[in-house]
């Protein structure tokens, strides 16, 4: 097809031949469409579609109700968010020598605090999953078990992180911080919606001015 | 000497390959793409490294910096629904049927009930430069139950769970399988850089149509090792 054409040169002696008709369509207008067609679709489809992150919000309970219990926080961890994308994080209840200190979103300054406090529940799921890898294909019985420790392992987990934030912390801020705990494997983590209590105000006041 | 004479040729191509090529991919974005619905704002949500698909079926609503909210419900005959419950609610003037079908398929709204039946009888491109102050709502402690967002969210629950009903009969009477998975669920798309406080504002007023679980869009970013 994208053959050269010969002739013209020498063979003069041969016979003429009636020349044979092209039945070849210029297709150039063609492939002009289907390209055009082709670069609209491309253009305005929406390919990938957007993923989720789940939250969860508890059923709202009545304080003053005697069968509402506050929880017992043994291995507490408080987390504040506030302006220009700052993150403060402090152990434990707050009292007047409390030390709050200063990280950041990236992958050495949350995760990696995440990281060095929830790392039981994290070792104990590392070997879960590995026990979970070994398990012939179908043994559903086995895989139930292994799931099921799963599952009292994150229950049992006492690292229980409070996340509060002041009214110049963005959604973003909220988003990468579950981000974070999606990461690290936390199981218990609550979103504060009260404002800064006023001790932890004052404090976080004089780390922003500082 | 004889002239050499290049022998003359036409540099035809045969471009029925590609031609073939050129189809089969059309034919393939053709029918894999679903059109975007035009937005009444432009959010960029935050990204995560979640792996949850969104569900197929939500009652979207949508929050940008300002505060702005709009709703919208994938499902077109439900939420045509809903806006006949709002109208009744508020005691708007009535739409005919056929306006709150076509109000149902415009894709997202920021608007007042009141404003419901102007916007219908607005053309396609008045309707992109009308500027909507978005669905009221009260933060206020006592009128959280009073606002048209709460609204939204308590008649779509209700309308989600009657459309799960009827199609699960229907799939019963056929003797077919029923796609659970169709089931509205919620999912909040908020820009980046909205306050948090209004995203809570939101969700608190939603809170009280009980409901619980909440899908946060976020864009995809890749997983740590």
């Amino acid at each position: 097809m994208a053959e050269i054409q010969q002739g013209g040169g020498g063979n003069d002696g041969g016979k003429k031949r009636a020349k044979k008709q092209s039945t070849r369509v210029d297709m150039t207008p063609l492939v002009d469409l289907a390209f055009l067609l082709l670069t609209f679709f491309v253009l305005t489809s929406t390919f990938s579609k957007p993923k989720v992150l789940r939250m969860i919000f508890p059923e709202k309970l009545d304080k003053n109700d005697p069968l509402v219990k506050q929880p017992e926080v043994k291995n507490g961890l408080t987390i504040i968010l506030t302006a220009n994308n700052r993150i403060f994080h402090y152990s434990g209840g707050l009292k007047n020598e409390t030390q709050i200190e200063e990280t950041d979103y990236t992958k050495n300054g949350l995760r990696k605090v995440l990281i060095e406090r929830n790392r039981p529940l994290i070792e104990e799921l590392k070997l879960l999953q590995e026990e979970m890898s070994k398990i012939p294909e179908g043994d559903t019985a086995k895989k139930n078990a292994v799931e099921r420790k799963v599952k009292e392992a994150t229950n049992k987990s006492n690292l229980v992180i409070l996340v509060k934030h002041d009214k110049d912390a963005t959604y973003e801020n909220i988003i990468d911080v579950m981000d974070e705990f999606l990461i690290t494997q936390v199981a218990k983590y609550f979103i504060v919606e009260e404002d800064l209590a006023p001790l932890e105000k004052k404090k976080i006041d004089e780390k922003l001015k500082s | 000497m004889p002239k050499i004479k290049m022998p003359r040729s036409t540099p035809a191509l045969d471009m029925t390959p590609m031609v073939d090529l050129a189809f089969l991919l059309v034919t393939f974005f053709m029918l894999t793409s679903s059109f975007r619905a035009p937005e009444p704002v432009i959010l960029d949500p935050p990204s995560s490294t979640t792996e949850l698909q969104i569900p197929k079926q939500v009652f979207l609503i949508m929050i940008d910096e300002e505060g702005r909210t709009f709703v919208d419900i994938t499902n077109n005959a439900v939420k045509a629904k809903v806006v006949k419950q709002m109208l009744n609610q508020f005691k708007a003037p009535g739409m005919t049927e056929e306006d709150m079908k076509k109000f149902a398929g415009v894709g997202p709204v920021g608007l007042s009930v009141r404003e419901f039946q102007g916007f219908v009888d607005m053309e396609a491109g008045e309707r992109n430069g009308y500027t909507q102050k978005g669905v009221p709502y009260d933060t206020a402690a006592s009128k959280l139950k009073n606002s048209e967002l709460y609204y939204w969210a308590y008649f779509t629950k209700i309308e989600a769970h009657n459309d799960y009903k009827q199609r699960e009969e229907e799939a019963k009477l056929r003797n077919m399988e029923f796609d659970k998975s169709n089931y509205i669920q919620v999912a909040v798309k908020a820009a980046s850089n909205a306050k948090y406080n209004t995203v809570q504002h939101v969700i608190q007023v939603l809170r009280e149509a009980r409901i619980k679980e909440f899908q946060m869009i976020t864009g995809l970013e890749s997983a740590p090792e």
